[in-house]
């Protein structure tokens, strides 16, 4: 108990997906591939996620539209 | 340098100093680094065929496709981060030719010098609660007063009125429930935004996602100071100790290239 803290790589699929496929910096331009295709890879995820986020609206969330904190 | 037609350029961070490209063993992956005006990007040659639209539209669907290559992708921004400060990128920012992405580091030179000396220093944290509600149901009604003088009500009235209270008594129960998630979910959040640097909520995963028998109620990442992890940390250690009675268990890793702290194309931090 006294170390709470994981190291990445003992972390699962879902903690690289949240971050590789979900943030990261997103360019625009003369890229071959659109990051709107790219998205498609986490289409299945996604339908979770919203379903979740209407449940979590309608039971009230705890942090109802919070985004970044300012800073 | 110009590249073959079939051949497309990989980009997977950015960084200020001078990387080790070609000392990735364990990720397998051959990289090298385009300058530009005090920057680097770090690359690597992907073929046509697999990173065209075509096939990562076909490939999106295979599972284990993706956790292949996102792994891969994860690999190699660790290996460049654990010597110097990256900016990573998301998964599949393709590039047609070497020319294209020395003109992206220098249209968005700015930009990328001012994310970078942000990050300086600096370790992103995740941290995500999950609650077994039945846990804290179970302790809710053993220790709150007034849900136990609604269970004496219960037994001492008639058959349809006990009904009508139990009604009532589960509403109650149920709101007061999520009111505590909240309440032991914000006051975590708060305290570990106070050893860091920036602080983010995201968005809350379903069951179907993390796999896990408690529900996710709390999706936050973190912007920590290198010098301030022991104390990271140890405010980590309090809040486990302190909610684990309570049915909250804590999940926290790291530490990661920042990927929720690197938006430059969105509206955040533009103008800060």
């Amino acid at each position: 108990m006294n170390n709470v803290m994981l190291k990445s790589k003992d972390v699962t699929l879902l903690e690289i997906l949240d971050r590789v496929l979900e943030k990261g910096v997103v360019i625009s331009g003369d890229v071959v591939i659109s990051v709107a295709d790219v998205d498609l890879v986490y289409l299945g995820l996604k339908v979770l996620l919203s379903s979740v986020e209407t449940m979590e609206r309608l039971r009230g969330a705890p942090f109802a539209g919070a985004g970044e904190e300012p800073t | 340098m110009e590249v073959p037609a079939r051949d497309l350029i990989y980009l997977y961070c950015i960084t200020k100093s001078k990387p080790h490209c070609d000392e990735l063993p364990k990720t397998g992956i051959k990289t090298y680094s385009i300058y530009a005006q005090g920057i680097y990007a770090i690359v690597s040659k992907v073929s046509s065929g697999k990173f065209s639209e075509e096939n990562l539209k076909k490939k999106i669907i295979d599972m284990s496709w993706v956790e292949r290559n996102v792994r891969q992708h994860e690999s190699v921004v660790e290996a460049i981060m654990e010597k110097t400060t990256v900016v990573p990128f998301k998964f599949a920012s393709v590039f047609k030719t070497d020319k294209n992405v020395e003109k992206f580091l220098k249209e968005h030179n700015a930009e990328f010098k001012r994310t970078i000396a942000d990050l300086k220093d600096a370790e992103e944290w995740g941290l995500k609660i999950y609650c077994n509600p039945g846990k804290l149901k179970a302790l809710l009604e053993e220790e709150n007063e007034m849900i136990r003088g609604k269970a004496r009500e219960i037994v001492s009235a008639g058959k349809g009125k006990a009904y009508f209270l139990k009604k009532k008594r589960d509403e109650f129960i149920k709101n007061m429930l999520n009111e505590k998630i909240s309440e032991y979910t914000q006051d975590s959040f708060e305290r570990s935004k106070g050893m860091s640097l920036r602080a983010k909520i995201n968005k809350i995963l379903p069951k179907e996602v993390t796999e896990k028998k408690e529900d996710m109620v709390l999706n936050s990442v973190f912007l920590v100071n290198k010098k301030r992890i022991t104390g990271f940390n140890g405010v980590l250690v309090n809040l486990k100790a302190k909610y684990f009675d309570k049915g909250l268990s804590f999940d926290c890793s790291g530490p990661w290239p920042p990927y929720n702290f690197c938006s430059i194309c969105s509206n955040e931090g533009k103008h800060e």
